[in-house]
């Protein structure tokens, strides 16, 4: 009796598996705030649904991602890796131990200083470095910058030296996470009070309030370069260049699985797109899954695009 | 057809349930349920198994009128966001001294040259202790953090403790007192204690960021004094309950009043008790220290952080090291006073 009851229970969670094609397990990443949650929930979707990969979601994060990659060559797949963050990626991918899936944002992610845009529309000049620095008092003179440890808190930092925020009466505010940064920007928006600071998109937060991008003049990738190291003798006027954010494969991965990682090197999102559904997601508060099955359901032409002849047979019984 | 159906169509609520016919999300399970098709019907048994408990997301599914768990996360939100305002009036200027104390100890701490700090700590432990051995670890720590650069950081710990464990001191042991007093005010304040201890502090530190200033100090003072004031309102609850009660009796015998009795013996009586809370409550501000700098606490915790963060590890060993150092240094010198109380209670008084 309980052995019947346990077996139709089992049954029930193996149907939907059942006669697929054989692609054994795949780890995939999934870091911890919402855009990369979302590309990970489609992704082992597609793969187990498609593929018929078994697909282990390991909770993770930029630095605890890569630190694993080096160390026991895992997980399998890393999607949304903001690799300017992840200095070590590019030692270990002119090693060989992992390659470049995709550009999974197509546009790149956007790193920039932001104002509300409730103080632009009452004062213009702020949406230029100028009319700030001109007038610190109206962005509440002070700079939130990144937290130790970060990639941007050197290229602020040299930037911050470039524009002489000392000179021009603006203080600096470290914060100590990546948390307390957003958190900030919510309290100032939710109270139209000041705020002025560095943050960068697509990201939940951005998508929620409405920030205005300070024009910071053009990008010069020679002094950003030197910008982004600690000891830039000569710190220059840059603004920001196209944050390259990829989606990262072990080489192993890359070999042994050729037909999962053509599907993971097309994975590859539009930044609009994925505002929208991030703005979607905080207006239904859903979660990361949910979300996941809205672009599923409502934009099957771009990930049409993204898998083999098989899979999409595989895949048109359950949309339609 | 959801699990629930019943319920709503036997109390007559069909009605009124549909009318606000907005159907939540899709969940990857209503997907799924599509591809496999509706012709697998499942038997009753495998109903049994699934059957979900009447939650708020199961009785949405059967009547879209009853609100999601996550309209309730969403009100809760919203009804903060709403009070916060007249919150802010009250909590800000309350908790203004705190930043202040905060930063005149950064200050004094970290602008006094280390050859004023440096004797002036040896005699404190001197006073504290009068032990030549606890003199000189103390005096080769100190040396040591100096040595290898990380003194300033140090002392900016140091000087975020002093004033947390002050703090602590000043309102734990009146809450003690307090609580030993009274049964009722003691059933009631020891839920909130457990709740200081495990709650996560990051869950009521955010919240807070809405109503103070980010940049203010008063941020982590807070984090540390919500979590290390616990231990010594706790024992000096312990011992003043643990007084003898005979000697009590005598107290009250010889026409004591409360007041009396209360400074003049069950205080005195129940010192060692206190001063292991006050030591437990100095090493629990210690291990706050770099969930303090994820609010920008400046000292060792930052040092940790940057380690961990940049995968240079001997970054984070060596702030590791300095916190341990600060935590023996603290706990050596507050258990020799405990010593040396403990001795002085334990010899008859004339």
């Amino acid at each position: 009796m309980k052995r019947t009851l346990i077996a139709t229970a089992f049954a029930g969670l193996a149907l939907p598996t059942a006669a697929l094609a054989d692609c054994g397990r795949v780890s995939v990443a999934e870091m911890n705030w919402a855009s990369g949650q979302i590309i990970t929930r489609i992704t082992e979707f597609l793969m187990t649904q498609g593929y018929g990969c078994e697909v282990t979601v390991v909770p993770s994060a930029t630095t605890t991602a890569i630190t694993s990659l080096a160390e026991n060559n895992e997980p399998d797949v890393v999607p949304e890796l903001w690799v300017n963050s992840a200095p070590a990626y590019f030692r270990l991918e002119a090693e060989g131990q992992l390659v470049k899936a995709a550009d999974v944002f197509a546009e790149g992610g956007s790193e920039n200083w932001w104002v509300p845009d409730y103080l632009v529309e009452a004062h213009p000049e702020l949406a230029t470095i100028e009319g700030i620095l001109a007038n610190p008092e109206l962005v509440g003179g002070r700079f939130h910058n990144c937290p130790d440890g970060w990639g941007c808190r050197i290229a602020n930092d040299n930037l911050i030296t470039a524009f002489d925020f000392a000179g021009n009466g603006m203080e600096v505010f470290n914060h100590g996470s990546g948390d307390t940064l957003p958190a900030s920007m919510a309290a100032a928006y939710e109270n139209r009070e000041p705020w002025f600071g560095y943050y960068w998109g697509p990201t939940a937060v951005l998508g929620r309030y409405n920030m205005v991008a300070v024009d910071m003049g053009p990008h010069v990738p020679e002094i950003h370069e030197c910008n982004q190291t600690q000891d830039c003798g000569t710190p220059g006027i840059s603004s920001y260049p196209a944050a390259p954010v990829l989606t990262v494969v072990t080489t192993d991965f890359a070999e042994r699985k050729p037909e999962v990682f053509e599907l993971v090197s097309n994975i590859s999102f539009g930044t609009q797109e994925l505002s929208n559904l991030l703005a979607w997601q905080a207006d239904n508060s859903a979660s990361a899954e949910e979300a996941a099955v809205y672009f599923l359901t409502t934009s099957q032409d771009t990930w049409r695009g993204w898998i083999n002849d098989a899979a999409a047979e595989r895949l048109s019984a359950i949309l339609q | 057809m959801a699990t629930y159906d019943f319920l709503f169509n036997g109390l007559g609520l069909r009605d009124w349930c549909d009318q606000v016919a907005t159907p939540g999300p899709m969940s990857m399970a209503d997907l799924l349920a599509r591809g496999a098709g509706s012709q697998s019907e499942k038997s009753w048994m495998q109903s049994l198994w699934e059957l979900p408990f009447p939650s708020l997301d199961a009785l949405n599914q059967a009547c879209p009128a009853v609100a999601r768990s996550r309209d309730l996360t969403r009100w809760l939100e919203q009804s903060f966001l709403n009070i916060k305002d007249p919150m802010k009036v009250v909590l800000d200027p309350m908790t203004q001294p705190l930043s202040w104390a905060l930063e005149t100890a950064l200050h004094i701490f970290t602008t006094t040259p280390w050859w004023v700090m440096l004797p002036l700590m040896l005699a404190l432990v001197w006073v504290a202790s009068r032990s030549w051995t606890l003199l000189g670890f103390v005096g080769g720590a100190l040396a040591f953090l100096l040595f290898v650069d990380h003194y300033s950081f140090a002392m900016q710990t140091m000087s975020i403790i002093f004033v947390c464990a002050f703090l602590c001191v000043l309102f734990g042991v009146p809450i003690g007192i307090a609580m030993s007093r009274s049964d009722t005010m003691q059933r009631l304040t020891i839920p909130v204690l457990d709740m200081l201890q495990t709650l996560p502090t990051f869950v009521y530190l955010i919240p807070l960021i809405f109503l103070f200033s980010v940049t203010e100090p008063k941020l982590y003072g807070i984090a540390i004094i919500l979590y290390a004031i616990v231990p010594v309102i706790r024992l000096t609850d312990l011992g003043i309950r643990l007084v003898n009660k005979d000697v009590i009796e005598a107290a009250e015998a010889f026409g004591m009043t409360r007041h009396q009795k209360l400074v003049g013996v069950q205080i005195p009586l129940a010192l060692p008790n206190i001063m292991a809370g006050v030591n437990q409550t100095i090493m629990m501000s210690l291990a706050m220290v770099v969930i303090a700098s994820l609010v920008s606490a400046p000292g060792l915790g930052v040092l940790v952080l940057r380690g961990i963060r940049n995968l240079e590890l001997g970054v984070g060993l060596m702030a590791g090291l300095g916190i341990v150092l600060l935590a023996v240094i603290l706990d050596r010198v507050t258990k020799a006073a405990l010593a040396r109380v403990n001795a002085a209670a334990s010899v008859p008084r004339h």
